[in-house]
């Protein structure tokens, strides 16, 4: 999907009649989204949960107990008191481990995307600044991106093992084409843009150039597409914890989580609805928010 | 157009290579000698090293990726360590299942995508739209194996009204059709959001062009303008959509294959990597990607017949 939305947009694009700034103006109209309010507010929540794990989580999430097994969540008959989402098949609870889960989940999303997307910018910024730099790096990054990511998923783990490691390898990978290809598209516009030229006129070193004039003005588009990027890689990473190659038990993972409770899906299917239910609203909020963010700030979607 | 085509397999030979590098680099790193591996735990040290220099492992990586090459393109991807069967037989057996359950889901996924697009764009910002919109965003949202859990939980134990374990035989027999049901449910399920949403706004860019405003004038009715005009020329885009999704369905495809024990690829890949059988894993990373360039020129292909302006430049 990602050669379909080309974004243009730059600083000239966000200044306003009223004169407000381009920041502020951003915001304004994002709060008039009702979707992206509703999507950054529970972020907000569910990462502050996942950062207080330790503090909120009623139990120890590894801590098992056989004779509390697969106790129903607190709506339906059979519950326990003790365990408001009930426990798993090892009488862990479901509760604290879906806090460490979600913390584990989120880690290893952003860390992957920080890390494509710097190295994805980097390399957008240079295929753009500098012409003949252009063509090699778009090749290769046209070719990354026409490869499925759960094929790097697959190749990485079958290389240096399952785990939460490789799975963040694979998943960094998966994100750098997607980001280089939009930081590219950005920068390209500023390079038209005659303040570069007069920065170049009065002597300015191409690194002050990118580093100074491309990536802040291109820094809105970059982050927009970080936003959506995160959703799918979250989704991705859950995927591949969910077949086994990433996150290994007992590790608490949203993905993992929810592959353990096939086992009991018949009689107990709240152990992998949970966690499931988890992925879904996550990754939702990341993509309505990053939807509405490029419609902020794209104004070519704007209509 | 036959430019066309020699251009884009001239395009895919690098990639065809690179792909064939990154697998025989797969088999350099893995931690296991092949050699030792042959010779089983009995040898000794002078026949592993016999062993060694007929497999050639004692030439330089150039040569040895010549080797490999030569190998590859005989059909000879190795043995699998855990069956001891060419590993180009056990694929052999999975790439068909694989084909059939892509096509399962496209086959109903993509009509129902063009069928939502057209609709919400036609009742553009009705409450319709709006609801198939929201829906499409939640479905893009949606992990791929919780919607296959619940079509497992409800209509295969609950109500038991599909099996959800295997491939029971060819499609023209009915436990082969029941088999496949809801796998394809579940690998097209995610497809229709990305369908709908790239026909609306294709179909919403075509709706507000020239032609269309002719056709309106001369007084042609809004339904013909629609099916007749309209959606056959908004169909390039999600032909392209299509395409670039492909690797997303064959991500698709490989947790809908495990968690239905499907028999395909995906779940034969899944399985080696966490056997660490490195053979067979290579084998099927290739054959993956190996399919996954050839189903991108034919999508491109695809394009020079629908898309006439293609055909004459």
């Amino acid at each position: 999907m990602n050669a379909t939305h080309i974004s243009i947009s730059g600083p000239a694009d966000e200044l306003t009649a009223s004169g407000m700034s381009p920041r502020r103006s951003t915001l304004q109209k994002l709060r008039r989204d009702k979707g992206a309010v509703i999507s950054a507010t529970l972020l907000a929540i569910i990462i502050l949960a996942a950062l207080l794990a330790p503090v909120l989580s009623p139990h120890d999430p590894y801590d098992n107990n056989l004779r509390n097994m697969l106790k129903p969540p607190v709506w339906a008959p059979g519950a326990v008191s003790d365990h408001l989402l009930g426990t798993d098949g090892l009488g862990r609870d479901i509760l604290s481990r879906l806090l460490y889960g979600t913390r584990t989940t989120l880690t290893m999303g952003m860390i992957a995307v920080l890390a494509g997307g710097i190295i994805g910018a980097f390399l957008g910024l240079l295929a753009a600044y500098y012409k003949w730099l252009e063509g090699p790096i778009m090749r290769i990054v046209d070719i990354l991106l026409s490869f499925p990511s759960i094929l790097f998923g697959l190749a990485i783990a079958a290389v240096l093992g399952s785990g939460i490691f490789s799975i963040t390898i694979a998943l960094t990978v998966s994100a750098v084409p997607t980001i280089a290809r939009i930081t590219r598209g950005a920068a390209i516009v500023q390079m038209q843009m005659e303040y570069i030229t007069a920065s170049r006129a009065i002597g300015m070193s191409d690194a002050r150039i990118i580093w100074f004039h491309l990536l802040p003005n291109s820094a809105s588009t970059i982050f927009v597409y970080l936003t959506l990027q995160l959703g799918q890689t979250i989704l991705l990473g859950a995927a591949l914890s969910f077949i086994g190659l990433g996150a290994q038990p007992p590790t608490a993972e949203l993905g993992t989580m929810a592959s353990e409770g096939r086992n009991f899906l018949f009689f107990a299917p709240h152990v992998s609805t949970i966690p499931s239910l988890a992925i879904l609203v996550i990754v939702l909020c990341f993509n309505v928010l990053g939807d509405a963010l490029r419609d902020v700030l794209d104004p070519r979607l704007r209509q | 157009m036959l430019r066309h085509v020699t251009k884009r397999l001239f395009v895919s030979i690098p990639v065809l290579f690179g792909v064939l590098f990154i697998g025989f680099m797969l088999m350099q790193v893995v931690p296991t000698d092949p050699a030792t591996v042959l010779a089983g735990p009995t040898a000794s040290a002078a026949d592993i090293e016999a062993i060694r220099e007929s497999m050639g492992l004692n030439e330089p990586v150039i040569v040895q990726f010549g080797i490999y090459l030569g190998r590859v393109l005989q059909g000879d991807l190795g043995r699998s360590m855990i069956s001891n069967s060419a590993v180009i037989d056990e694929l052999a057996n999975t790439v068909g299942p694989t084909i059939e359950l892509m096509a399962a889901s496209l086959i109903w996924a993509i009509p129902l995508g063009i069928l939502f697009g057209t609709l919400a764009a036609v009742r553009r910002g009705k409450i319709s739209d709006r609801i198939i919109m929201a829906a499409s965003v939640a479905g893009v949202s949606m992990p791929i194996f919780w919607f296959g859990l619940m079509l497992i939980q409800y209509v295969g134990f609950k109500w038991q009204l599909l099996p959800f374990q295997g491939r029971a035989g060819p499609l023209w027999t009915l436990e082969g059709i029941r088999h496949i049901i809801l796998p394809a449910i579940t690998l097209g399920g995610v497809f229709i959001g990305p369908v709908a949403r790239m026909t609306r706004t294709s179909l919403l860019e075509v709706l507000n062009s020239d032609f269309v405003r002719t056709a309106r004038a001369k007084g042609v009715s809004e339904r013909v303008i629609v099916l007749k005009h309209a959606l056959r020329n908004s169909l390039i885009p999600v032909v392209t959509l299509v395409g670039l999704q492909i690797g997303f369905l064959l991500g698709g495809a490989v947790v809908t294959e495990t968690m239905f024990a499907w028999p395909g690829v995906g779940r034969l890949a899944v399985g080696a990597i966490v056997s660490a059988d490195y053979a067979l894993s290579q084998g099927a990373i290739l054959v993956l990607a190996v399919s996954f360039i050839a189903v991108n020129i034919i999508v491109d292909l695809l394009y020079a017949v629908l898309d006439p302006r293609l055909r004459t430049s």
